[in-house]
């Protein structure tokens, strides 16, 4: 009995989801099908593949803010060479990640030069990208991508369902999960997010680690940009705008903790699939949008809460002290 | 009447039993020892005593007042104070402000009188024979003067009942004979001090009365003038144990490491040598700049000018990796904040330097890690339920042991240990001892940070001592006296 209430609170995603997943398959005919398993995966790909460098930098103790306009940004810069020159796509997949792997090593730089937390560096870029993306394209959508690099994410394997994008985030996903929880790198990162001088001190290049983790991040967004707008075919400036929002409320479902140094990626998969679930039951339900997004803030804030009480269960003894404060004052005053 | 009685308390957590039936009584105005082993349940007694932690069983009886399900709130109204060992002030307020936070002092409903207030609060600081100034913010002072605040708190409480876990672990030499002066006056104006340490002179001098506890049980309460020394240490480990420092056969070697007027981060000129097999005392009073000194040679701050040489060649280390390759170590003196990660098991922390040396091709081999863990917490005799527990639940002292524990397992062979033995009990100090010498007869080479004068002198070969920034003298192990290190420390040059 113990042992599967501390199943369930470890992997509060996962168990929810299923949940979730029971609810559809018991109101929606047609729910539960291989088809419709594979069309969520399909249509959660390009998340998912963000994701993985999202819950490495947040492991890691840090948080980006910018990833809806730096997918766009790298989207739009990808849609506009396929479009008005005549370079390979192999090449242009290419230039667009190195691209974004450059962009993400730039905000790693700022916070350095600019002595600030990754999270404040982001969210100016996040504007930053936005203005870009928007000049660049003369807020116009780029549409007819050419088949070749549509095939990328839509091409199929033994199954019409099964997409390369689903197959290429399964494929991340594993090793991510691997690399997390079995490699030196893996270790370094959560020891980062654990406690960052306690990791210099151990000898843990971190100077280096935020350069190598901000790589990896722009890495999955460049790939996760490619892979969206090879699905829809078409890129805009505000393409990918908000998905970190989505991706931030799946990563902490998934039990990572807005500190660092707790996570597991299988977690956050079942988490990000889980918002998915809600939007789309939301969807279906017939919601009005603008409700949708006040049902996601609510999800937002009450996982943020749920964070803090499981840190503060944690540090009892200090917050009951501060607690015995607030309590004195309020019955003095 | 007894002020205060804790009356069959018991305290369990997963896989340990803190507390079994524990019953003590305090008189008024007297100070009372609190001693035992790391994990011995001083520190959850007092958890519960203060209303921070629920008892299993059992209640606290305040002047006659049963309590139980106590708030932290019911026990400072009662008349409890509790100095825990990680002071517990506000940094960014000023001392006025922390000594009467939660306080109603004079003023309107929209604030304080401050006038009032920092008045009041320089009359306590006076009081304490203090010269702080109310305005000063608390992250400016020293530990020393945060304690001295501390105790302001609990007397502008009007505290019956005075805790403190362990307040000589951070503070110089000096500044313990100032708190124990105010600790007295206290006692004497009829304060009842409850005072934990896990060092014996200092409790000899300081308290009248002795409560042991060991392994969550309650052993005995005796008064100090009717026990030794000995007695007292049998009573806490339960055995017999021979105090006296190891001998140690160490051959020096050739020069392990070399400072060569090393200036930076607050230090100036720095000239040391350490050889191989030696321990090198670092003596001084907090802020001498020893663990400043200590950052750069590890490789965690650059120095400005100077050479660090190790092994034979002048090196640069751009990082603590740098260094801990060459094989310097350190273990650093803030557990909580530098050393340990608080909220990862015994068998992350312990193997934490290690992972590279654990890893083929960049996988860590999980099974290495845990022989690795489990050879540390024997050998180091880390009191834990499993490896798998987390460290924030271990006790103080079996904390600081895993924190030695990690440079150990890193095979570094220059050490640097700055306050190794900081809140860690009298078997466990013999135990690091041993240690330290079985290192040093293996040819490792240590820089030993040290503000406890026994174990300064018992353990180096040769001494150096700083004062602000420089060093002032070094002494050969026929020249050791405590006198001459004193005075060394407070800046007479030769
Ligand atoms: N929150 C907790 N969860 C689990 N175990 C705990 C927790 N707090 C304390 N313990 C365990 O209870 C026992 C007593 O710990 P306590 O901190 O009271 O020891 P102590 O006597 O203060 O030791 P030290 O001298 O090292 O500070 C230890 O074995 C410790 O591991
Ligand atoms: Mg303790």
């Amino acid at each position: 009995m113990r042992k599967s209430i501390d199943f369930c609170q470890k992997n509060l995603a996962l168990v929810l989801l299923i949940f979730a997943g029971a609810l559809f398959s018991a109101t929606t005919a047609n729910f539960l099908t291989v088809t419709n398993a594979l069309n969520i995966l399909n249509q959660n790909a390009y998340t998912i593949i963000a994701m993985c460098g999202i819950a490495l930098i947040m492991i890691g103790g840090d948080l980006d803010m910018s990833v809806g306009y730096h997918m766009s940004i790298c989207g739009v810069l990808c849609a506009m060479l396929l479009t008005r020159t005549g370079i390979p796509v192999p090449v242009i997949v290419a230039v667009t990640i190195l691209t974004s792997v450059a962009l993400a090593m730039l905000t790693t730089f700022l916070t350095q030069l600019l002595g600030i937390p990754r999270i404040f560096v982001t969210i100016g870029e996040a504007t930053l990208f936005q203005g870009f993306a928007y000049v660049i394209t003369n807020s116009k959508t780029i549409s007819n991508l050419p088949i070749a690099f549509k095939n990328i994410a839509q091409g199929t394997l033994l199954h019409p369902s099964l997409t390369y994008a689903t197959l290429l985030m399964a494929a991340f996903v594993v090793i991510m999960s691997f690399v997390l929880s079995r490699t030196y790198f893996g270790r370094q990162v959560f020891s980062m997010g654990g406690n960052l001088t306690a990791a210099r001190l151990a000898g843990i290049n971190v100077m280096k680690m935020k350069y190598i983790i901000g790589a990896l991040v722009g890495f999955f967004l460049g790939v996760a940009a490619v892979i969206l707008i090879g699905r829809t075919g078409a890129a805009a400036a505000n393409t990918a705008a908000g998905v970190e929002i989505n991706i931030l409320t799946g990563i902490l479902l998934g039990g990572v903790s807005i500190r660092g140094g707790e996570g597991k990626i299988s977690n956050c998969v079942a988490g990000i699939l889980l918002v998915a679930l809600i939007s789309n039951g939301m969807q279906l339900a017939g919601w009005n949008p603008y409700f949708q997004y006040i049902a996601k803030g609510v999800i937002m804030l009450c996982v943020l809460g749920f964070d803090m009480f499981q840190m503060r269960r944690r540090s009892v003894m200090n917050n009951r002290r501060k607690e015995e404060a607030v309590l004195t004052a309020r019955q003095e005053a | 009447m007894p002020i205060l009685e804790v009356s069959r308390v018991t305290k369990r957590y997963p896989g340990v039993t803190a507390l079994d039936d524990v019953s003590i009584s305090f008189e008024k105005g007297e100070i009372h020892a609190l001693m035992g082993e790391n994990g011995a349940g001083k520190s959850t007694l007092i958890k519960i005593i203060a209303g921070a932690e629920a008892s299993d069983g059992g209640e606290i009886i305040i002047e006659g007042e049963s309590h139980r399900g106590m708030t932290p709130l019911d026990a400072k109204r009662a008349g409890v104070s509790v100095i825990y060992q990680e002071l517990n002030l506000v940094p960014s307020l000023s001392v006025a402000e922390n000594l009467f936070i939660g306080k109603k002092v004079g003023g309107s409903f929209i604030g304080p009188d401050f006038k009032e207030m920092r008045r009041r609060a320089a009359q306590v600081m006076r009081d304490l024979g203090s010269n702080i100034k109310p305005e000063t913010l608390v992250f400016e002072l020293s530990t020393s003067q945060q304690q001295l605040v501390e105790i302001g708190k609990a007397i502008v409480d009007n505290c019956k009942v005075l805790i403190m876990d362990e307040p000589s672990a951070a503070i110089a030499v000096a500044e313990v004979e100032n708190m124990f002066r105010i600790v007295r006056e206290l006692r004497d104006k009829g304060v009842t001090v409850v005072y934990i340490s896990h060092r014996i002179d200092e409790v000899f001098s300081l308290c009248d009365r002795v409560s042991i506890l060991r392994d969550g049980r309650y052993i005995t309460t005796e008064r100090l003038r009717d026990i030794d020394r000995r007695g007292l240490i049998r009573h806490m480990v339960g055995r017999e144990l021979s105090e006296t420092f190891p001998e140690r056969r160490s051959r020096m070697g050739e020069i392990a490491l070399e400072v060569i007027s090393l200036t930076g981060n607050g230090d100036f000129d720095m000239d040391l040598t350490v050889r191989k097999g030696e321990v090198l005392g670092l003596a001084g009073l907090v802020g001498a700049g020893r663990t400043e000194l200590a950052k750069m040679i590890c490789g965690d701050v650059k120095p400005v000018s100077g050479e660090i040489r190790a092994k034979g060649k002048s090196r640069r280390f751009g990082c603590v990796s740098d260094a801990l390759n060459i094989g310097v170590g350190l273990i650093p003196e803030d557990r909580k904040s530098e050393g340990l990660f608080m909220d990862f098991a015994v068998d992350w922390n312990i193997p934490s330097m290690s992972f590279k040396r654990l890893s083929r091709f960049g996988v860590v081999n999980q099974k290495k890690v845990e022989a690795l863990t489990d050879q540390y917490v024997d050998a180091l005799r880390i009191k834990t339920p499993s490896t798998r527990q987390v460290v924030r639940n271990l006790s103080g002292g079996n904390q600081q042991k895993v924190v030695v524990a990690r440079a150990l397992a890193a095979e570094a062979d220059i050490l640097i240990f700055d306050e190794p033995t900081r809140g860690i009990d009298v078997g466990a100090k013999q135990e690091i001892y041993r240690l330290m010498n079985r290192l040093a007869e293996t040819g490792n080479a240590i820089i030993m940070i040290t503000s406890d004068m026994e174990e300064l002198l018992g353990m180096s070969d040769r001494i150096a001592v700083m004062y602000e920034g420089r060093k002032t003298g070094e002494l050969a192990r026929e020249a050791f006296s405590q006198d001459r290190i004193l005075e060394l420390a407070s800046g007479y040059s030769v």
